[in-house]
């Protein structure tokens, strides 16, 4: 008797304690009815933000309370989701919870429409009721599909590129880090471990960080996941080269797998160099906002450091790299329309995304991270009104370097398109972090970097046979 | 015979005592695990249609290199926790129950690490091995020189685990530690007595007394240990995402990236089943309850 309750106990606890990852699986398995909207209640529709901190989404929120105002038939719910979180959560949503609207980066959207959970003509809709000539020339390329169809509409992005110090490299003589060699160069001379500065940042973490930065240095040597007929173009020597560039690159990085975080080490002064979006401009300019980075106040012995004030006038952003071909890189963001069976929802969320895009709300919007959201709209991005945010996080780089900064688009390169021709198995691969993975595996684990490319392209293979 | 009567008739009322019990968490559960089942033999896609695909999951699983090798982290890391949680917590409550000054309040003081959030807990970690502004670098290298400036304790694969592996212990033994020592408290002190007047020493009596009166509780919280640490994932996750033992690796299969709930579902069913076996070879042939 006691053996047998001893071993029942014992099996209901496992199970138990596997419940957890049944349950990801539960809810995938439950399919609510459509709600039917009657006309005295107002539809409910959910936005999903990347904006996670919370002074961003009450800025954001008093945009909501204005559009449900004006809009008293529609009852809008914000939910802050981080972007490497989202797969998680909208597979955790299920069909029933999932979300009408949401800010995410475009590749994350295409790998949505791959899995035919993305409304592409409520998208197309959308773009044509704002203008399709009021975006940047270029950039709903940046959005469409092969077929043509829209995974999203293009709502802001983050140029990206190196932050270096300016002083240092004319102390020291040296160019601007805006080559391979150059870069490489740079790195090695302000390295310096023993007294705690380092080199450059470049992430070595495996997620999603690390494939961002090591994205702009390779196709700056015309590496890619794909060639232009469609290969897999990992064991390309140009791509082979970028990852032996990378691995000598993050010599000159802190220590251990480092991620964006690390990037407290040149607000700090301890860094020459790191790669970053423009979402960094207001922790470089004010003093409060670069708090957080700044661990002197608690741990003086440790040298934290206070805010340096001539930080953001001794501070350059190199956004366009070269070696064999010259190349930028940011992350656009889109609002993308979910699928609902529910048609006054969807004709609720274009109303929505619309009165966002209008440029009375799309400043406002935009002005909740100065820096890290650069207006996609033409005429937006030229008007004095967006240069004066605030915060005053603009006034203080220059209308001119705004404009210099956002020009980087037209240069912008990534392994979703290889050439004029798109692949949107890169999303996959990127969104599983594939690529990521390999780089840890070289620069942290110090494995071999054949055998690395080699293993890359066996999972590319398994993920894309599956 | 009415000996046997009266143990049947104490077992059918055992049986009675934890059927609702049984009953209850058996629907719970039923339910995911079968429906776990189900989904391991399909295509799960994110917008809910579902491929049958037979055991493809499972042919792709146990032809994937990485999910071995998350078997073989999960088994270092589920030695080197439940071992190091078991001794700290079986030193310590050999130690508290020695009487000292204020005994009470740091037998209160253990077990803060237990009840302290995960997620605290984690990045003071993160910050305590930070290379640049942590406090082990500044003690260990730039005080004391004993480790190069550039040590990564928390970041480097070959020290990793075992940072892993302390912050499982510390984290964890004072529940091993509570338990212990309250059946060390029921020891009757007279056996003590008794072996000393024989000429036992500490050792002897630890291991003639002690260790047979505690048995089954330390066997029970080794037991307990080793199938929470099995299915630990937020600690690892968040502490050291590098380190993929099969949590880590069936979370990352079913929800990063391409969502692949089909494949992390075989996964869980094969985790449960070697789970399944292994804690029934414990119970069966270490414990031989």
């Amino acid at each position: 008797m006691k053996k047998g309750i001893t071993l029942l106990v014992v099996a209901l606890l496992l199970l138990t304690s596997f419940s957890n990852v049944f349950a990801g699986g539960q809810q995938e398995a439950v399919e609510a009815a459509p709600e039917v909207a009657t006309p005295a209640e107002p539809v409910e529709i959910q936005f999903w933000t990347r904006q996670t901190q919370s002074e961003r989404q009450e800025q954001i929120q008093v945009l909501l309370d204005v559009f449900q105002l004006l809009n008293p038939d529609i009852k809008v719910t914000m939910l802050p989701v981080e972007d490497n979180e989202f797969s998680t959560q909208l597979a955790a949503a299920g069909k029933a919870n999932r979300p009408n609207l949401i800010e995410t980066s475009a590749f994350y959207a295409m790998s949505y429409n791959v899995d035919n959970i993305v409304d592409s003509s409520a998208n197309k809709a959308i773009i044509n009721s704002v203008g399709a000539d009021s975006f940047f020339p270029g950039s709903l390329n940046n959005v469409q599909m092969g077929d043509g169809s829209y995974f999203g509409v293009p709502f802001h992005f983050a140029a990206q590129g190196i932050w270096y110090r300016t002083d240092w490299f004319e102390e020291a003589g040296l160019e601007a880090p805006n080559t391979w060699e150059n870069i490489l160069k740079a790195a090695e001379y302000f390295n310096d471990p023993a007294n705690k500065q380092y080199g450059i940042l470049i992430g070595t973490k495996p997620e999603n960080y690390t494939q961002q930065t090591f994205t702009h240095l390779a196709t700056a040597n015309d590496a890619h996941l794909f060639d232009a007929e469609g290969n897999l173009a990992v064991t390309s020597p140009e791509f082979k080269e970028a990852v032996e560039y990378y691995k000598a690159l993050s010599e000159f990085t802190p220590p251990g797998p480092q991620t964006w975080r690390a990037r407290d080490y040149y607000i700090q002064g301890k860094m020459a160099m790191f790669y970053y979006s423009t979402y960094i401009m207001d922790d470089l300019s004010l003093a409060e906002v670069a708090a957080s980075s700044l661990t002197s106040e608690n741990f003086s012995d440790l040298g934290g450091g206070t805010f340096d004030s001539n930080l953001v006038k001794n501070t350059a952003f190199v956004p366009l790299i070269s070696n064999t071909e010259s190349s930028g890189y940011g992350e656009i963001m889109t609002l993308s329309v979910l699928k609902s069976e529910d048609a006054a929802k969807t004709a609720a969320t274009q109303r929505l995304a619309e009165f966002f895009l209008s440029d009375e709300n799309y400043i406002p919007y935009l002005h909740v991270a100065p820096g890290g959201m650069l207006a996609m709209k033409t005429s937006v991005i030229e008007s004095d009104q967006f240069i004066n945010d605030p915060k005053g996080v603009y006034a203080n780089y220059g209308k001119a370097k705004i404009n210099e900064i956002a020009g980087g688009l037209g240069a912008m390169q990534d392994f979703l398109k290889t050439g004029e021709s798109l692949f949107p198995e890169s999303a996959s691969i990127l969104a599983k972090n594939l690529v990521g993975q390999m780089l840890y595996n070289v620069t942290i684990e110090d494995k071999d970097i054949d055998d690395e490319i080699a293993n890359l392209e066996k999972e590319i293979k398994r993920l894309l046979e599956n | 015979m009415a000996i046997g009567l009266a143990a049947r008739k104490e077992e059918r009322l055992a049986w009675g005592l934890v059927a609702p019990a049984v009953l209850v968490i058996g629907i719970l559960i039923a339910y995911p695990t079968f429906l776990n089942l189900f989904l391991s033999f399909f295509e799960v896609r994110l917008d809910g249609s579902k491929t049958f695909i037979g055991l493809g999951n499972y042919k792709n699983l146990l032809t994937n290199p990485n999910y071995y090798a998350s078997i073989w982290t999960t088994f270092i890391f589920l030695v080197g926790s439940v071992a190091g949680s078991t001794l700290l917590g079986l030193g310590t409550a050999l130690l508290m129950n020695q009487k000292f000054p204020l005994r009470s309040l740091v037998r209160t003081l253990i077990i803060l690490p237990y009840f302290a959030p995960v997620i605290s807990m984690v990045f003071g970690w993160q910050f305590i091995f930070d290379p640049v502004n942590g406090i082990f670098n500044f003690v260990f290298a730039d005080t004391l020189h004993l480790i190069s400036p550039d040590t990564n304790l928390i970041g480097d694969p070959d020290s990793v685990m075992w940072v892993l592996i302390a912050f499982t212990t510390w984290k964890y033994f004072p529940i091993t530690y509570l338990l212990l020592l309250s059946r060390l408290q029921l020891i009757d002190k007279s056996m003590y007595e008794a072996a000393s007047i024989e000429g036992a020493g500490k050792w002897a009596c630890f291991w003639h007394i002690t260790l047979p009166e505690i048995e089954f509780v330390l066997g029970t919280t080794i037991l307990l240990r080793l199938i929470w640490n099995l299915n630990r994932f937020e600690d690892i996750y968040l502490l050291s995402p590098q380190i993929k033992t099969l949590s880590v690796f069936t979370y990352e299969q079913a929800f990063s990236g391409v969502i692949d709930q089909g494949l992390a579902c075989s996964a869980a069913l094969i985790q449960l089943l070697l789970a399944g076996i292994g804690i029934v070879y414990y119970i069966k042939k270490v414990l031989k309850w």
